[in-house]
């Protein structure tokens, strides 16, 4: 009997231990996620039909849905987009299937099920090919096909076109929301980007972004088709399929948009610090405070594809959301940050240090400290923060502000090459290793002729390299700007100093800068472990 | 014998918090090492590694190792992930990272020499040393080749000459203790072109591998591999791909390998000492059990005979008294019956007499 009773207590834990195992590792099971089959058909119209999870969970798999299929099969029984999407009051396509409004649950469920399965059967006893009629081959649990639908978007050239389509009728596309008289109407200079109001989620009355291009786009294309009229597509593959958008014409020599932007401007300072200006007064002196910048926004407009690159929330000027000490409407992003911080693609130095991974500029940036922007020297400042001639003092003589940004613009320096070939040594021999290996002959010209021809036309690389000799210092860095630069081997020496365990040893420094900045610019030759390309194996003597 | 529903889930209910709420690993000790004080290690860093397997060269040379079938500058070997073993104290492997396609990225593998090693903590014999200036020592005279440590390393490192017959020792890399005490750098990392090894105090190592995350935040993983893993290691490892794609265990904890075992292994001499003590208790219990079962039984035998013996005595004085009192009885009667036929006797004599005389 006792005995009984301590082998029963035994299992007892024992069996606990296990089940807590098995717990545990069906836990661990149960957190690896699905993956897509990799085998899964890519369709740029998959449109997965998960409406019933603003009603709550869902109960079953999203229905996988082939928009483009279903458009086609529709066409060949002469049908077009109303058969399954309705007008709204207002004459407009409801991109909801048949109807207008999400109402409750049991009625958008009921709706589905009836108006799909209804039309599948329809079809069907037609001698047609028909949709399933089954749960599963709609409520897909492993859908073996997958979306690879492209976002689309206006750029500058389809914008043109479609501005010399339309013959410069904004109204067409743009308009604001009045909020006395609630409705959407056309004020002539307020013409923005869709995306400052359209959002990513329906906020209101005011539909999302998704809902709005499609009703904007596929609505005026249908309409204009309708009335043979030229026009763009109104199927999904023409817009959202990767090698159908190769095919969208591009325009190369695009007019400025016509938005009343400027062309040289002054960058706004805050109008904190802005010295009042006073008609008597001269313009403001910039002596005593950082130098205004002279922005050249025609040329940025040419860089980039749309306005909202830079003007991410609106299209007025920096300092109108990024106060001086940066207040909720900046989202605490001050004005200096909103300019200078290096991880924000909207900012100056974020988007041109973007730039810099490009492999003919990486091999050279790469090495240099990111962390800080690499130039902590204040004349680095200097090339935005441009010093201004003094003023004549004679009012009448001064140019406007805008011609001043120009002039001011215009007279910053521009390098494109350094010093003339003659000056730059040929050949290097680098003789302080040989060990193992013969000296190396390193092509030191023919280095510095390929990085020049590598940013020749940079108009970017051009302003910041200030000087003949900005370029060398890449490889011959910490050191002043020099023509004749201090050797390797004058810092680099024996490996491990506890003195300066940031630098490395004279070994290392040379393989590190040589093939770190030929696997940065995606130089496949000579091979890193190829020893004796660069130095030839020494022969026993 | 039957248990309730409530009991059974009781059990289950203490299995299971006994499981979760163990006793934490430090409990069997109230300090947790955390290295020597400068002591030595290597920092990979493997945006460095060129894949050149100077290392490997250099490594094989200094030990003294036999020559591999394959020259060191054939880097087809690189198609094939290898591992240590008894003539290589160190590989380099090759990786194709998805992260980074058509980017080979390279880890070197050798003994990470952990601050609080697993293969010391199984060997019975302490043929592992770790020492102050960051190696982990063999000691091959006093191994007796159980090979605990090669199942204990978490890393896979220590490999078994299995070729030799007589003489097998345990092999792995000394990180050069012999060089280091020379004052020489470990043979691998004085070869390593890239200076994708360097070798320091770990403090230092650490502190400049956070300053390379610092400056080039966009190269680096946030992390250094060997700076908690398994309580610390003094190799040290930098990467710009996440580790697991460097075939590197993500596994392991922080916590040193013997304090995973130092609370069970702490029980074994306490029980290696009681056993003893405790079954010779045991055995004394029962054997005082069984004698005072022996007495108790003696005594109550006695007593059974004592309470019989008086019981029969009883009756046998009862009968005696019995046998006495009818005796008695019939004695008394008997000798009623002689009066009686006495005094018949001498009634008839005189009336006979009487009669006689009447005569």
């Amino acid at each position: 009997m006792k005995k009984g009773k301590s082998l029963l207590r035994g299992t007892g834990i024992f069996g606990g231990i296990t089940i807590l195992a098995i717990l545990i590792l069906s836990l661990r099971v149960q957190g690896v996620q699905q993956v897509p089959d990799p085998h899964a058909e890519m369709r740029s119209d998959l449109v997965m039909i998960d409406t019933m999870k603003t009603f709550g969970k869902l109960e079953r798999s999203p229905v996988v849905f082939l928009h483009g299929q279903h458009t086609e099969a529709l066409a060949k029984q002469n049908q077009d987009c109303s058969a399954c999407h309705l007008l709204d009051e207002k004459n407009r396509r409801s991109y909801k299937f048949k109807r207008i409004k999400d109402t409750d649950r049991q009625t958008v469920m009921d709706l589905y099920h009836a108006g799909c399965i209804t039309c599948h059967t329809e079809t069907k006893a037609a001698g047609l090919k028909g949709g399933p009629l089954t749960c599963g081959a709609c409520h897909q649990d492993n859908p073996q096909v997958a979306s690879d639908r492209r976002p689309m978007g206006m750029d500058k050239s389809l914008h043109y076109r479609h501005t010399k389509t339309l013959e410069d009728k904004c109204e067409k596309c743009h308009h604001v929301y009045n909020e006395q008289t609630k409705v959407l109407e056309y004020v002539k200079g307020q013409e923005a980007t869709c995306r400052y109001c359209h959002g990513e989620v329906t906020v209101e009355n005011r539909i999302d972004a998704r809902q709005a291009f499609h009703q904007a786009c596929v609505g005026c294309h249908q309409e204009r088709l309708a009335k043979n009229q030229s026009a763009g597509p109104d199927m999904c593959v023409r817009c959202h399929d990767a090698d159908e958008q190769n095919l969208i014409a591009v325009v190369e020599d695009i007019p400025r948009m016509k938005a009343g932007q400027p062309d040289v401007v002054f960058i706004k300072r805050s109008p904190d610090i802005e010295p009042q200006a006073t008609p008597e007064a001269t313009p403001a002196s910039d002596e005593d405070l950082l130098t205004r910048v002279p922005f050249n926004h025609k040329a940025h407009e040419e860089f980039n594809d749309t306005c909202r690159v830079c003007h991410h929330t609106n299209l007025k000027a920096c300092v109108s959301c990024h106060t001086l000490n940066g207040d909720e409407k900046g989202r605490h992003v001050q004005l200096e940050q909103s300019m200078h911080k290096r991880d924000a693609s909207q900012s100056c130095v974020g988007c041109h240090g973007s730039q810099q991974v490009q492999p003919q500029c990486a091999g050279c940036h790469a090495s240099i400290n990111q962390k800080f922007g690499g130039d902590s020297n204040p004349a680095a400042c200097q090339t935005c923060h441009i010093k201004s001639p003094a003023p004549s003092g004679d009012p009448l003589l001064e140019p406007d502000d805008r011609t001043r940004a120009a002039l001011l613009h215009e007279s910053r320096t521009r390098v494109s090459e350094t010093y003339p070939a003659d000056k730059i040594p040929e050949k290097v021999e680098i003789n302080t290793l040989a060990d193992q290996y013969q000296p190396a002959q390193m092509p030191h010209r023919k280095i510095v002729q390929s990085l020049e021809r590598g940013i020749k036309n940079s108009k970017l690389a051009a302003v910041f390299h200030r000087e003949a000799g900005t370029l060398c210092q890449a490889c011959h860095h910490n050191s002043p700007v020099s023509q004749k630069p201090p050797k390797c081997n004058s810092c680099h020496g024996q490996p491990f100093d506890n003195r300066q365990p940031v630098r490395p040893g004279i070994m290392a420094a040379y393989h590190q800068q040589c093939i770190g900045c030929h696997t940065r610019m995606g130089l496949e030759k000579p091979a890193a472990t190829d020893c004796t390309v660069c130095h030839a194996k020494k022969t026993a003597p | 014998m039957s248990i309730s529903r409530r009991k059974f889930l009781g059990w289950l209910g203490t299995a299971g918090l006994s499981v979760t709420l163990g006793r934490s690993a430090h409990s069997a000790t109230n300090k947790h090492f955390s290295g020597y004080p400068d002591s030595n290690g290597v920092l990979f860093d493997g945006t460095h590694c060129i894949g050149c397997r100077k290392c490997e060269a250099s490594c094989n040379k200094v030990n003294e190792l036999p020559a591999p079938d394959r020259p060191f500058d054939d880097l087809a070997v690189l198609e094939k992930n290898r591992r240590t073993h008894s003539g290589t104290f160190t590989v380099v492997n090759r990786y194709a990272v998805a992260s980074a396609p058509g980017k080979p990225l390279y880890r070197k593998i050798q003994c990470n020499h952990c601050l609080e090693p697993a293969c010391a903590s199984a060997c019975f014999v302490r043929a592992f040393v770790k020492t102050e200036t960051g190696a982990v020592t063999y000691d091959e005279s006093v191994c007796v080749g159980c090979r605990y440590c090669m199942i204990a390393c978490p890393f896979e490192i220590p490999t078994y000459e299995y070729g030799e017959a007589l003489t097998p020792r345990i092999r792995k890399c000394t990180l050069c203790h012999p060089r280091i005490e020379k004052g020489l750098l470990p043979g691998c990392v004085e070869a390593c072109p890239t200076e994708a090894l360097v070798y320091g105090k770990r403090d230092d190592l650490i502190r400049l591998a956070r300053q390379r995350i610092f400056r080039f935040p966009d190269r680096y993983v946030d992390h250094i591999y060997g700076e908690h893993e398994m309580g610390g290691t003094s190799w040290l490892y930098l990467s710009g791909v996440p580790f697991r794609d460097l075939a590197m265990r993500e596994d392991l904890g922080n916590l040193p390998a013997p304090s995973l075992t130092k609370g069970a292994l702490s029980g074994v001499a306490i029980v290696a000492g009681m056993w003893p003590v405790l079954l010779t208790g045991v055995y004394a219990i029962s054997k005082r059990k069984d004698k005072i079962a022996e007495t108790e039984k003696s005594e109550a035998v006695a007593a059974a005979r004592e309470h019989a013996d008086a019981e029969t005595k009883a009756a046998v004085e009862k009968a005696l008294a019995q046998a006495k009192k009818e005796k008695a009885k019939e004695i008394e009667l008997l000798v009623k019956k002689a009066l009686e036929e006495a005094a018949a006797a001498q009634k008839e004599a005189a009336a006979k007499s009487e009669t006689e005389e009447d005569a």
